[in-house]
């Protein structure tokens, strides 16, 4: 059972382009800031009219059928199974409630004064700060590497490409059990390894921070392939005249580098540095493999004393108090990265 | 089988948030809301006072007939669905009563939570696993039934049964389960090394000779290794302890009274534990029966479940012995899992499925199951048969086992399996001391407040 719920993974087509007009045409392109609304809106305008005519009412109802024909079963979808269930979950937030219970008691807030004030609220908001920083930064540095290196001619390229990409779809709860054997300081690989350079191998299991960097580890080993396949993509759509424009005037490669190929990519950089944040504050299924949370619960994340609080100790209502929280600090951070970040990474 | 509604939820929520920023900002923001919103048919009923509890004194069950059909939920404990199945195969040809078994998880807690999540629906068992430390929330959420009068009416002798077993599941003068795969912590030792360090033949009776034979036990082991391996963890750490803390006489509780918990005897189990291990007589590690039968510690504590794994694995003589005394007393605390009655069920259902717990836990099924997997024979009748004669015979190992049940068997302490929680913030103050290197009286008082809330509101008002 993994309750793994990860960021959608669009196609790959954030070519960042120098001529608008052909930016606008591709529906990717600009991660769609308006996308639905705006979409509405023109389907919609004619409605707005005050004195409308029969051919405006016409395409007036035109617009509501293909409105409901094409977005309804979509809409439908959310809100059977996002928003109802976010309501729910908010309601649920306010009772004390034990999982399976028949009755509950109605405690208003006091989940959420319970969660602010209890003593491992802290430690869980640095976990999942420590653990959020780590696997994102790390995963766009080490991926943006891996794909610089890839995309150049090398021999075996392609099936360099499919071995970094083919950790990412294996089922983390796999990766992690397998993980254990390498950590394992006694019998691990890894401690053979560190034994060639002299050095003792950490106590991977009981010795925090060990814990949580292990975990930290093998999260960008599992998600390395996808931010480098995204960022593969990113870089083949960098117009090849622009390199040649730099080489001509005597650019050298890690100029390059930093005044064209990252700037172009950088539309690319905000879709992984959202999907990712997503991402890494709902993982769940690597934690549970390897750890469930502990030792001392220094590898218990928000997201996982979530799961915790409501399966584990059947105390469904404090753990929706939890899920209100997350919900609101992912919806802060996504919310400050459209506002701020978005809109200084495009070009086109 | 069925998904559980809220995974059923969450993989819709996935898809159906792929093409758009908008879905995918609030999508995936509300995934985790999602995986969270339990029930999404009917919730609880607020405001309720406190749950009507199912009393069976009323019930003649002799004017009942039984169901032609019933469900049992397992993990199958010990690898043990070959071994359920020819149960019911034969009580199906005995009875006419057909048993569904369904795989409702990989352990208990799987279990469980699936039970507890199905409760609100239609889709519930007739039969289900209940663990030590969940078969009191069941009871507390009004899932399950009491058994005595249903198993009277079936003609079970429940006095059979061992009593410190069928005594687990006791609460308020009826019993709410019984006993099934059931085990206790068991002391493992390689008895090559401590041939080899002129240590006699058996296990060492109290602590304090353990930390003497140490020093032997030392030339035996690899560099890294020690005389004895333990771990910790949640479902495990908590439940050894009890033999510490016992040992010095403390308790975790007196019924629900968190008293005792940071009493001197209490700490001073704790505290010998911990001097054990910074004398470097015990080390800490993830698996410590993994390491035991690699040779790396010379003795280890392990279920009894775990015996025939240890002697598949092992490639020296393993001998098992009784969990060491303390100076002030001793005690093995007794785990595993028992068999429940859903309280959802109808009346002809929870017969058939009173007939079903009686004949899988019978002297002959008892045996045969402990047999094939290595649980204990959970009826006095079963310990002397020729089915566990010829085990013993074969593996004088298991023979310790279930006289240590005999002997030694107490059970567990209110707190840890009766409140949800609590057998996790336990182990954490014991991964705080022997990790951490934290004062066990501090530990133990840190924890005391995070218990009383998780008695207080998840216990006291349902009681």
């Amino acid at each position: 059972m993994t309750l793994t719920t990860r960021p959608p993974r669009p196609p790959a087509t954030e070519a960042p382009d120098s001529s608008p007009a052909l930016g606008q045409t591709d529906p990717h392109q600009r991660p769609a800031r308006a996308g639905l609304t705006e979409r509405f809106a023109t389907l919609l305008a004619p409605v707005t009219g005050r004195d409308l005519g029969p051919l405006a009412r016409r395409r007036r109802r035109t617009g509501w059928v293909a409105f409901i024909a094409l977005a309804g079963p979509n809409i439908a979808l959310l809100l059977m199974f996002v928003y109802r269930p976010l309501l729910q979950s908010l309601y649920l937030s306010t009772l004390q409630w034990n999982l399976g219970s028949s009755v509950a008691r109605f405690v208003g807030l006091g989940n959420y004064v319970e969660w602010f004030t209890a003593p491992s609220t802290r430690q869980v908001l640095t976990t999942t700060g420590i653990f959020t920083v780590a696997t994102v930064g790390g995963a766009l540095v080490l991926g943006l590497g891996l794909a610089l290196l890839l995309n150049r001619p090398l021999p075996g390229r392609d099936i360099a490409r499919t071995v970094a990409f083919a950790p990412y779809v294996l089922s983390g709860l796999a990766v992690g059990i397998l993980w254990l054997f390498i950590f394992d300081p006694r019998y691990g690989l890894l401690s053979v390894v560190l034994g060639w350079f002299s050095v003792a191998s950490p106590q991977w299991y009981t010795d925090p921070p060990w814990p949580l960097v292990m975990i930290v580890v093998v999260y960008l080993w599992k998600n390395l392939g996808y931010v480098t396949l995204i960022y593969l993509a990113g870089m083949q759509a960098i117009p090849q005249d622009l390199r040649d424009a730099a080489a001509l005037d005597g650019a050298s490669p890690a100029r390059t580098l930093r005044s064209i190929v990252l700037p172009l990519l950088a539309p690319t950089t905000f879709f992984l540095l959202v999907t990712m944040i997503l991402s890494s504050l709902q993982s769940f299924d690597i934690i549970q493999g390897m750890t469930k949370g502990g030792p001392v619960g220094s590898t218990t994340t928000l997201m996982y004393q979530i799961y915790q609080e409501g399966f584990v100790n059947g105390r469904a209502g404090y753990a929706s108090a939890g899920a209100t929280v997350l919900f609101l600090l992912l919806l802060a951070v996504t919310g400050l990265q459209m506002r701020f970040v978005e809109r200084k990474v495009h070009y086109a | 089988m069925r998904t559980p509604r809220m995974f059923r939820s969450t993989r819709t929520v996935t898809a159906a948030r792929r093409p758009k920023r908008t879905g995918l900002l609030l999508g995936g923001a509300v995934a985790g809301l999602a995986a969270l919103a339990l029930s999404a048919c009917a919730g609880p009923a607020v405001g309720a006072a406190s749950t009507p509890k199912a009393s069976a004194s009323s019930i003649d069950w002799s004017a009942v007939t039984p169901a032609t059909s019933i469900t049992f939920w397992s993990n199958h404990p010990g690898k043990s669905q070959d071994t359920e199945q020819a149960v019911i195969d034969a009580f199906t040809a005995k009875t006419g009563i057909a048993v569904n078994l369904v795989t409702a998880g990989a352990s208990y807690d799987e279990v469980a939570q699936r039970f507890q999540a199905a409760s609100q629906t239609k889709d519930v068992p007739d039969v289900v696993i209940a663990s030590d430390v969940w078969w009191f929330r069941y009871h507390l959420n009004n899932q399950i039934i009491p058994v005595d009068d249903i198993l009277k009416a079936v003609g079970s002798d429940t006095s059979d049964y061992v009593p410190a077993l069928y005594g687990d599941y006791e609460y308020d003068g009826q019993h709410w389960a019984v006993p099934f795969a059931r085990s206790t912590p068991l002391f493992y030792y390689n008895k090559d090394m401590w041939a080899a360090a002129g240590l006699p033949d058996k296990g060492p009776s109290s602590w304090a000779q353990l930390a003497d034979w140490s020093s032997k036990l030392k030339g035996q082991v690899p560099s890294n290794g020690a005389a004895m391996g333990l771990s910790t963890g949640p479902s495990w750490g908590a439940w050894w302890l009890e033999n510490f803390v016992w040992g010095q006489g403390g308790q975790y509780s007196d019924k629900f009274d968190l008293a005792p918990l940071t009493n001197d005897a209490t700490v001073a189990g704790v505290q010998q534990l911990k001097d054990l291990v910074s004398s470097g007589t015990i080390a800490i590690s993830k698996d410590s029966v993994a390491d035991f039968t690699a040779g790396a510690v010379a003795s280890t504590i392990g279920s009894t479940g775990s015996l025939a794994g240890v002697l598949k694995s092992a490639k020296f003589s393993v001998g098992t012995a009784y969990l060491p005394d303390g100076p002030k007393g001793s005690g093995t605390p007794t785990g595993g899992t028992g068999v429940a009655i859903a309280a959802a069920s109808d009346k002809p259902h929870q017969l058939a499925a009173a007939m079903f717990v009686d004949f899988l836990t019978n002297t002959a099924n008892t045996a045969t199951f402990s047999q094939a997997t290595g649980y204990m024979p959970v009826r006095t009748s079963a310990v002397e048969s020729d089915t566990m004669k010829a085990v013993y015979a074969k593996t004088p190992q298991f023979r310790t086992a279930v006289d240590q049940l005999a002997d030694k068997a107490r059970s567990q302490d209110d707190v840890r399996v009766f409140v949800p929680g609590a057998d996790a913030i336990l182990n954490s103050a014991l991964e705080q001391v022997l990790l951490q290197n934290a004062d066990p009286k501090a530990a133990l008082q840190q924890i005391t407040p995070q218990l009383q809330t998780a008695y207080n509101e998840n216990v006291e008002p349902y009681l």
